[in-house]
């Protein structure tokens, strides 16, 4: 009998076999490798990182994350997938997906971004911090060259969306910060055939490269861990400030940002926590700002707790609408009230969902259909 | 109301169970190692482009072993560390290239050493990340016959992490499951975050991502690693190839960074053994006129860590060195 898939070889497989199904038969011409092939883990497609300082002694310091990692010729950054030759800083994974698949949505989840609609989602190997929980840490936690990818270039993978009928790209999964310019080529090539992207991010990105990508996005769900620092540093390896800020600049910038919370028993799930953190987002990104609370499961490196008690999920919702959010969704507990969007004057509920599914949707126009107030996000 | 195991829970439940049924276990770190001790032996460069000469190269080897535990020959040094049942992995450390790598003539003499003790070469298994990064550092790819085995992990780890201290990663099975004793065998160079790679450093590379662990100079993450059971109940040895050594610029090979030490050092003590190495790798750093690692801001902290712990001495100048 066949020993049965572990969940890092089924991500693999079906992104193979995504691969094979959705590809274009064409080839890039400009590509080493033909479109889909599998990438050899030993000679990986190296290109020159996009943000990035040279050092004496041929060390360089990355500007792309707020680690700042200062490498030595020959290491790699805490990511793993941005190595020093030379004293020249490149990625490992530009081109290189992981995992391809055609998700809803409101699987990232988006609750304002088109609704139904279908979203080619990609994935490249590494991660920037590394969360006690991470669900895909199958893939955020290895390096490039530990995981099975396919050459799929920016055009080709805009292409592969097209063909797929899917009106977006999603950079998820694992973190697009460490494909920053993966995600950034990936949106210009999508724009060019009339494809948005999405990207679902930890946030920990420092401001430039953030600038800089983003009046190519469409959408940014960013994972606000916690509204604590300790927790930052000792349950995900990362700090809580720089996330605040990024969380500021897309605000600021315009482009369309909802935020996601999940709440570990114990770790995150205070009351008080919630609602420092409906205060700051009320404050300073705004009360339409979405923010949804989803549920735990036991998972890689936090296997000893339980999974989120509803009633936990609950009161959080309940702390962050009492601080005046407009938008507080509950996720991974299918059939919820609270996974469905409502008019925040009238209460109407103007989109119906169950799990990742839209059953009706009665906007018009971005507009509750009882009252006219409209209801922020990108509708069409 | 108690729940239904999932598969994994399932998995690994059954999968301690077999190892503690399986693994033989030996308390060999503690019962045999000799604290605080390094054994160090004279080895000369060979001319320029030249290889070692292997009957020097056995020589010295059996020195060092011999001065790092006070044995009458080094067949009886080894003889108190490893079994003849044993499947003794030897971790090179290959990250510096042809020039900055165990040499291979030394490593040979000791798998030649392991042989007198009754441990057949095909229970010896050389490796390192990558059978590439062995192919570059010369040495030669075999996964069957009657010599010894040499190839890389390529990415054959566990399929889920365990975790010490602040380490959580996924083992090379190599470590997990094939070996029953360990032998560190490093080179002796400067690291531009852990200040020196030596013994304990070459260790992050049974690991899947030790790219997360090299905030504050490696600590504590090296000697968490240390400590995970998988390594504690199975490191027997630290050899150390000082036939040169490199003062800066690590880990990657800088010729202008590399002297003659001509040495090769032992010790059954891995925490020493880096202590020592620093030490060196600090004289010759005064030597040159540049700062010590401390001064540097890169000095390795997880030695400290480490004797904190019980794992071995980390203070340099506690570190007794045995000439031969």
């Amino acid at each position: 009998m066949s020993a049965p898939f572990d969940r890092r070889r089924l991500i693999m497989a079906a992104a193979a076999g995504a691969a094979c199904a959705l590809m274009p038969r064409s080839t890039d011409a400009l590509a080493t490798p033909p479109v889909g092939a599998p990438l050899d883990p030993e000679d990986l497609p190296a290109r020159e990182a996009s943000w990035y300082r040279k050092l004496p002694e041929q060390r360089v310091e990355c500007q792309l994350c707020p680690r700042a990692c200062q490498v030595a010729d020959a290491e790699r950054g805490a990511c793993g997938v941005r190595e020093n030759r030379g004293g020249n800083y490149v990625t490992l994974v530009h081109s290189a997906a992981c995992a391809l698949h055609i998700d809803p949505i409101e699987k990232k989840p988006f609750f304002h971004v088109l609704p139904g609609a279908q979203a080619l989602s990609w994935a490249t190997a590494g991660c920037n911090v590394e969360c006690k929980f991470c669900q895909n840490w199958e893939i955020s936690q290895f390096r490039p060259e530990q995981v099975k990818s396919s050459y799929l270039p920016p055009a080709a993978l805009a292409a592969t969306a097209q063909r797929a009928g899917a009106p977006l790209l999603s950079a998820t999964y694992s973190e697009p910060v460490i494909f920053w310019e993966y995600v950034r080529d990936a949106a210009i090539e999508g724009r060019k055939l009339g494809i948005r992207t999405a990207v679902v991010s930890n946030g920990y990105i420092q401001e430039q490269p953030l600038q800089e990508v983003l009046p190519h996005l469409a959408a940014i769900k960013v994972d606000l861990k916690s509204f604590r620092e300790p927790f930052y540093r000792d349950v995900v390896r990362g700090e809580l400030k720089p996330v605040l800020r990024a969380l500021e600049v897309i605000k600021a910038r315009g482009t369309w940002l909802e935020i996601v919370v999940l709440l570990i028993p114990s770790l995150n799930d205070s009351e008080e926590e919630a609602r420092d953190l409906a205060r700051w987002v009320k404050g300073h990104l705004g009360a339409e700002v979405p923010v949804h609370f989803t549920r735990f499961h036991p998972t890689y490196r936090l296997t000893n707790l339980p999974p989120t008690p509803l009633a936990t999920l609950e009161r959080a919702r309940e702390t962050a609408r009492a601080e005046g959010l407009d938008f507080v969704y509950l996720g991974n507990v299918p059939g919820h009230a609270a996974e469905s969007t409502f008019c925040p004057a009238c209460r109407t509920r103007v989109i119906r969902r169950v799990g990742f599914q839209v059953l009706e949707n009665t906007l018009k126009d971005g507009h509750c259909p009882s009252c006219r107030r409209a209801i922020p996000g990108v509708w069409s | 109301m108690s729940r239904r195991l999932t598969r994994r829970e399932l998995g690994t439940i059954a999968g301690l169970g077999a190892l503690a049924t399986l693994r033989p276990v030996r308390a060999a770190v503690t019962s045999t190692t000799i604290l605080g001790r390094v054994g160090v032996a004279a080895l000369p460069p060979p001319a320029s482009g030249a290889r070692l000469d292997r009957a020097s190269a056995r020589r010295a080897l059996e020195h060092a072993l011999v001065a790092a535990t006070g044995a009458a020959t080094a067949v009886d040094a080894a003889r108190t560390l490893f079994a003849a049942t044993d499947t003794v992995g030897i971790k090179v450390n290959c990250l510096g290239g042809p020039n900055m790598s165990p040499r291979r003539e030394l490593v040979e003499a000791l798998v030649a050493v392991l042989g007198e003790v009754g441990v057949p070469a095909a229970r010896v298994i050389v490796f390192d990340r990558s059978s590439r990064e062995l192919q570059r550092a010369g040495y030669p790819i075999r996964r069957d016959g009657a010599e010894y085995r040499c190839y890389g992990i390529d990415n054959d780890y566990e399929p889920n992490p365990t975790s010490s201290g602040e380490i959580g990663s996924c083992f090379a099975r190599l470590v997990s499951q094939t070996c029953t004793a360990l032998v560190s065998f490093g080179v002796i160079k400067d690291h531009d975050l852990a200040g020196v790679s030596a013994a304990l450093k070459n260790l992050y590379g049974v690991i899947h991502n030790p790219n997360k662990y090299h905030d504050h100079n490696c600590d504590p993450y090296v000697a968490d690693l240390l400590r995970h059971p998988y390594l504690r109940g199975t490191l027997r040895l630290a050899v150390l190839d000082g036939v040169t050594a490199q003062c800066h610029g690590g880990p990657a090979f800088r010729p202008d960074a590399v002297w003659q030490l001509g040495v090769v050092a032992a010790s059954t003590d891995l925490v020493a053994a880096d202590a020592w190495a620093w030490r060196v790798i600090d004289a010759e750093r005064a030597r040159r006129g540049l700062p010590t690692l401390a001064a540097a801001n890169r000095p390795p902290r997880f030695l400290a860590t480490a004797s904190k712990l019980g794992l071995g001495v980390g203070d340099p100048n506690a570190v007794r060195e045995v000439r031969a």
